[in-house]
């Protein structure tokens, strides 16, 4: 199966004000989506899950800036496009799902308009195909009364709506890639359920693939078929989602396993991976977890691991994957 | 949202009722005998008292109050002690030439503020943005008379300096005036538009692949200009209540002129009238921000 994104090795750097060097967020990260798969992306606060995403989309800040690295898409590197080619491809065939509902939408234009204007510009629709087409998309994506909400602002509709219009926006077009940047963080625990669901049924209609990046281990076992782990701009383990949550390999990853609720046994307190991620301009050198690991060694204090192949495309960057003998999670400390 | 008009409309009455009665509390509090000042000090003892009495001066303040609200509502903002003619004419007469000023002063600064406003946050940090908001702050902080004074000096023997019979003698106080506004204007735009093109939905419309020119125009510029037309709205009020000093420096017969001139000589009914025509123009200047702002912002709309 052939894949229809494949990011090799990216490196991305931010500069800031009043610091020289530029902080490296992302660090030789490489992952293929493969067509028609949700692939999950997952990882703490800050590992550089959306600048990878961003990069991707050529939707870096100003300060931001793509080192090194291909994106291949449809046999083009995304990432030497001009931005002329890169804008007929963005909302059309590569579309983007945000967090926060709330502020992804223009509050001052209606989101009719709003989910219309993908279909002028990139269907060369008029203005009536267009709201017509739209309103088929409301339907589409369960909002109810759609000729009435077409013209409704934001504010006036509901968390989920809101992402209902943002899918119903991305969707438009039939993208081949949807790269959604935790779509459902910012909602309810049900109304995440309905909007994972809509996805899926989505995905099964246009055959999209999905870049689903999340920090939640549930949404991942719910949707995706392979995994990424990263941790501090860089991917620690890859796997199928099976093999990932019967044996994962990676110290980082058994910890966020540990951390979820519903593994944990009755009355023990949940797992907590201790300390916290590293400072980007400082960098552990040797293995970056290992000012965390539970199981580190001097040679992970002064040696980087590469990120191994442990059969199967199970991918993992660590001197000492998986050992059954090591209890799970280990002691909370 | 006729009802949201409605209610502001409504807020303004005990606003003005408030503002009318402060003006006339404390022009009447101050000391100086109107009648002695029309007439000076010569003048016999009952022919004081009957002028006084003639001219109300000796009813309760209340009293008083009250019949000024009344007449004002009729339009009659009582006889000015210097000139003795109605005050109301008096403005009527200078509000013209204000007004013409304000129009003029009001459009130099949008079509100035905005697009350097717009250009500055767009090509931020380049030479010319640099060079535009250092101008815009120039004309923010430098006192208005000394703009006049220095624009007067330079430009004597190509412009007309003061009075207002053509149209050549509005240039000078539209800029004087103008400037400040228009640097304002234009500080803000950038400031706002620069923070607009950080938000999450600037985002999204660049992620469904609008040209960076579309982004600005369709996404940013709606949302960076609705706080700009409040203060542009606030402006022309208190532009048309008249920019005293630029009146005056420019020997111009508008309503800051008259202002001015009713200061100087203690003439009270006109200054009382001036300071209440000023108040209820910037008070309509609010209002008209207020109900501006619902029509242009669908958030407030609803409410
Ligand atoms: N515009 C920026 N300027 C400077 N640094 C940035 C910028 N955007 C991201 N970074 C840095 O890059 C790193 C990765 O950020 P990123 O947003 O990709 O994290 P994330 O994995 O998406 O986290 P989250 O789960 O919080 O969304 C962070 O350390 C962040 O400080
Ligand atoms: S390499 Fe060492 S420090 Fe790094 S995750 Fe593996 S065991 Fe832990
Ligand atoms: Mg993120």
């Amino acid at each position: 199966m052939s894949n229809i994104l494949e990011i090799k090795n990216l490196c991305v750097s931010f500069a800031s004000d009043g610091v020289k060097e530029r902080a490296m967020a992302v660090s030789g990260v490489s992952l293929a989506v493969p067509e028609g798969k949700t692939v999950g992306l997952v990882g703490e606060s800050g590992c550089g899950k959306s600048v990878t995403s961003l990069s991707v989309m050529g939707l870096l800040s100003d300060n931001g800036r793509v080192e090194s690295g291909e994106a291949l898409f449809g046999g083009q590197d995304l990432l030497r496009l001009s931005d002329r080619e890169m804008r007929r491809i963005r909302g059309n065939r590569i579309s983007m799902i945000f967090q926060e509902p709330m502020t992804s939408l223009n509050p001052v234009i209606t989101v009719g308009k709003q989910v219309s204007e993908a279909l002028r510009l990139h269907g060369g629709m008029d203005a009536k195909a267009a709201k017509a087409r739209t309103i088929e998309i409301f339907e589409k994506v369960g909002i109810p009364e759609a000729e009435r909400r077409f013209k409704s602002y934001p504010h006036q509709l509901s968390g989920g709506l809101r992402q209902r219009v943002m899918i119903g926006m991305a969707m438009v077009m039939r993208p081949a890639l949807l790269i959604a940047d935790e779509p459902t963080t910012a909602l309810d625990v049900s109304i995440e359920a309905q909007i994972l669901r809509l996805m899926r049924d989505l995905q099964r209609d246009t055959g999209t693939s999905i870049l689903l990046i999340t920090h939640n281990l549930g949404v991942v076992a719910e949707m995706c078929d392979e995994v990424y782990v990263m941790y501090a701009g860089e991917v620690v383990e890859r796997a199928n989602v099976t093999t990932l949550f019967d044996t994962c390999a990676h110290p980082y990853t058994r910890g966020l396993m540990a951390s979820l609720p519903r593994m944990t046994p009755k009355g023990q307190r949940l797992y907590n991976i201790r300390g916290t991620v590293p400072n980007l301009r400082a960098m552990p050198s040797g293995c970056r977890f290992s000012p965390r690991c539970e199981f580190a060694t001097e040679m992970c204090r002064g040696e980087k691991p590469e990120l191994n192949d442990l059969g199967g495309g199970h991918l993992c960057r660590c001197f000492y994957p998986k050992d059954d003998e090591r209890p799970l999670g280990g002691i909370d400390r | 949202m006729a009802k949201h008009i409605a209610k502001r409309i409504l807020i303004t009455i005990p606003v003005l009722l408030g503002l009318v009665f402060l003006v006339f509390f404390m022009l009447n509090v101050v000391p100086g005998d109107p009648v002695t000042v029309m007439m000076r000090e010569h003048v016999k003892e009952d022919l004081i008292d009957r002028m006084r009495q003639s001219m109300h001066l000796d009813d309760p303040f209340i009293v008083r109050y009250f019949r000024y609200i009344w007449d004002m509502l009729h339009g009659d903002l009582g006889i000015s002690w210097k000139l003795n003619r109605p005050v109301t004419g008096l403005i009527a007469n200078a509000f013209p030439y204000t007004l013409k000023l304000a129009v003029a002063s009001s459009l130099f600064s949008w079509i100035m503020g905005i697009p350097v406003g717009i250009i500055s946050a767009v090509k931020k940090n380049s030479l010319l943005d640099h060079l535009s908001m250092g101008i815009s702050l120039f004309g923010v902080s430098m006192p208005v008379f000394w703009v006049a004074l220095i624009l007067q000096n330079t430009f004597k023997n190509v412009l007309p300096i003061s009075g207002a019979d053509s149209w050549q003698c509005y240039i000078l106080p539209t800029i004087v005036l103008g400037w400040s506004s228009a640097g304002r204007i234009a500080r803000l735009t950038r400031s706002n538009l620069l923070d607009v093109l950080r938000s999450d939905y600037i985002r999204t419309a660049r992620s469904k692949g609008l040209s960076p020119l579309k982004v600005i125009n369709r996404h940013a510029l709606k949302n960076a200009l609705i706080p700009v037309i409040t203060v542009m709205a606030i402006q022309i009020s208190s532009l048309l209540s008249g920019a005293a000093i630029t009146e005056s420096v420019f020997a111009m017969p508008g309503v800051g002129g008259l202002a001015v001139e009713a200061i100087k000589k203690r003439d009270m009914p006109l200054l009382q009238g001036t300071v209440i025509f000023t108040a209820v123009l910037i008070i309509a200047g609010n209002l008209l921000a207020d109900v501006l702002y619902s029509v242009i912002d669908p958030r407030i709309r609803v409410e």
